[in-house]
């Protein structure tokens, strides 16, 4: 099954990812809002692949995507920010922006491809 | 005419020109052709804090502990000034003992002079640091101002993606599709353009009015005065807008002698928290849908994940009841 977490604070914006995902096939963990709650997912199961909202309501991204990366989780960025990791920190840099508004198509083949590879 | 005249009158031609220059606001130096300095205006040695004495006859980088010395500057003296008659708002930022960090625009001019070639370079210097600053603050607030917009275009997209297409007509999705994207402009404006001043029961009104007319519709039972914060009003317009448009097209609207009454009070536990019923009477034999659809993830993601409360939909046989319940502090 082909996993996927969903970080992301705006709740129209998750449940617009966790829907569009879930049709697509995906099994969605989450969405989480918090750093908090994404890291407690963390801890229960790993997902084959997640995708990061920068700002959250409780600060930048970062701490997750530390964790993502000490756990060999690859990750895609979905933000407005032309240069998310000025906001999210150099952990940020590489990770593939599918931006914000999000097309379907780049955010599906992004995702197929980190988990592909 | 004695020498004496001839005097006066060259010695006024020159406190004219000086005082032509020392009242012109920017900084001025004149160089002549080994970048010693001729002349130096008032405002030059008021900005740089320097006295006239200490400036004149001084090579330009030798001034002021060599302040001048500056890699630009010299590049710009020594490799674009001979090969250009004038050189204008060339930027150099430099820590100038004294004045601290500053951006200045050099402009250097090859002195006019109709008789002889002059050598002599005309220096103004502007110092441009406020301005840049703004300018930066300014360039901040614009990229802050693209993110929302892009947020915001974010929010429409779902709404356009979400809303349902199978089975229905063009127009019907249209419909269904700009009655969301009303209550999410509405919404936005509500909570800011009058930050601080909607309450519920605005919010209330202001969704539901359509729903309001006559005997049938929409009752709003007055409750306690809450102040709502912007987050809060742009998801409870979603969610009132979700129940509204349910009710119309199963619930209790969709028949004339339906009723909804929309009530509300604060349990005072600890900590306090909001109830708000949405209650459908006289309508059509209800049940719970046998897919949960994007209206209602909505609502149960709005209010669990946004509002941080919970929320319980009871299909009773005299019509639906949805209790939101919400912690009073989260919707403020």
């Amino acid at each position: 099954m082909r996993t996927v977490l969903i970080v992301e604070d705006e709740f129209l914006i998750a449940i617009d990812l966790k829907l569009l995902l879930e049709r697509f096939g995906w099994s969605v963990f989450g969405p989480a809002a918090t750093i908090v709650e994404a890291l407690k997912l963390l801890d229960v199961e790993l997902p084959a692949v997640a995708l990061l909202d920068v700002t959250l309501k409780d600060g930048a991204v970062t701490p997750v995507a530390e964790a993502l990366r000490a756990r060999n989780v690859p990750f895609v960025v979905a933000s407005a920010y032309d240069r998310p990791e000025l906001v999210g920190g150099d952990v940020l840099i590489g990770a593939p922006n599918v931006g914000k508004p999000t097309e379907q198509r780049r955010l599906l083949a992004t995702l197929e491809q980190l988990v592909s590879c | 005419m004695n020498l004496e005249d001839i005097y006066r009158l060259l010695r006024s031609g020159h406190v004219q020109s000086q005082s032509i220059i020392d009242t012109v606001p920017e900084p001025l130096l004149v160089l002549d052709k080994d970048l010693c300095v001729q002349t130096a205006s008032r405002s030059f040695c008021t900005t740089f804090n320097v006295s006239r004495d200490e400036t004149i006859g001084q090579h330009l980088y030798d001034l002021g502990n060599r302040q001048w010395d500056i890699p630009e500057l010299r590049r710009l003296l020594d490799e674009v000034v001979p090969k250009s008659t004038a050189v204008i708002d060339y930027e150099v930022e430099h820590d100038f003992p004294g004045i601290g960090r500053r951006t200045m625009l050099v402009s250097a001019h090859r002195l006019f002079h109709p008789d002889t070639t002059n050598h002599s370079l005309l220096l103004s210097i502007v110092d441009a640091t406020e301005r840049r600053r703004g300018e930066a603050e300014k360039d901040v607030l614009l990229g802050e101002l693209r993110h929302r917009m892009k947020n915001m275009l974010a929010l429409v997209q779902a709404l356009a993606r979400q809303t349902t297409a199978a089975g229905r007509s063009g127009e019907e999705y249209r419909d269904a599709f700009l009655g969301r994207f009303n209550a999410l402009m509405e919404g936005h404006d509500a909570a800011y353009t009058q930050e601080g001043k909607a309450d519920l029961q605005q919010v209330l009104a202001r969704t539901l009015e359509p729903y309001s007319e006559g005997q049938a519709g929409v009752h709003i039972d007055l409750g306690p005065p809450i102040p709502l914060g912007p987050k809060p009003i742009m998801s409870l317009s979603l969610i009132l807008h979700e129940l509204a448009t349910n009710a119309l097209k199963y619930g209790a609207l969709s028949v004339p002698s339906g009723q909804v009454r929309v009530h509300w009070h604060v349990d005072e536990a600890s900590p306090p928290s909001l109830r708000l019923v949405w209650q459908e009477s006289g309508g059509p034999r209800v049940a719970p849908p046998a897919t949960s659809g994007f209206g209602t993830q909505l609502i149960e993601f709005a209010v669990a994940s946004e509002l941080g409360g919970r929320v319980e939909q009871n299909y009773a046989s005299t019509g639906l009841v949805v209790e939101i319940v919400l912690p009073l502090a989260s919707v403020s």
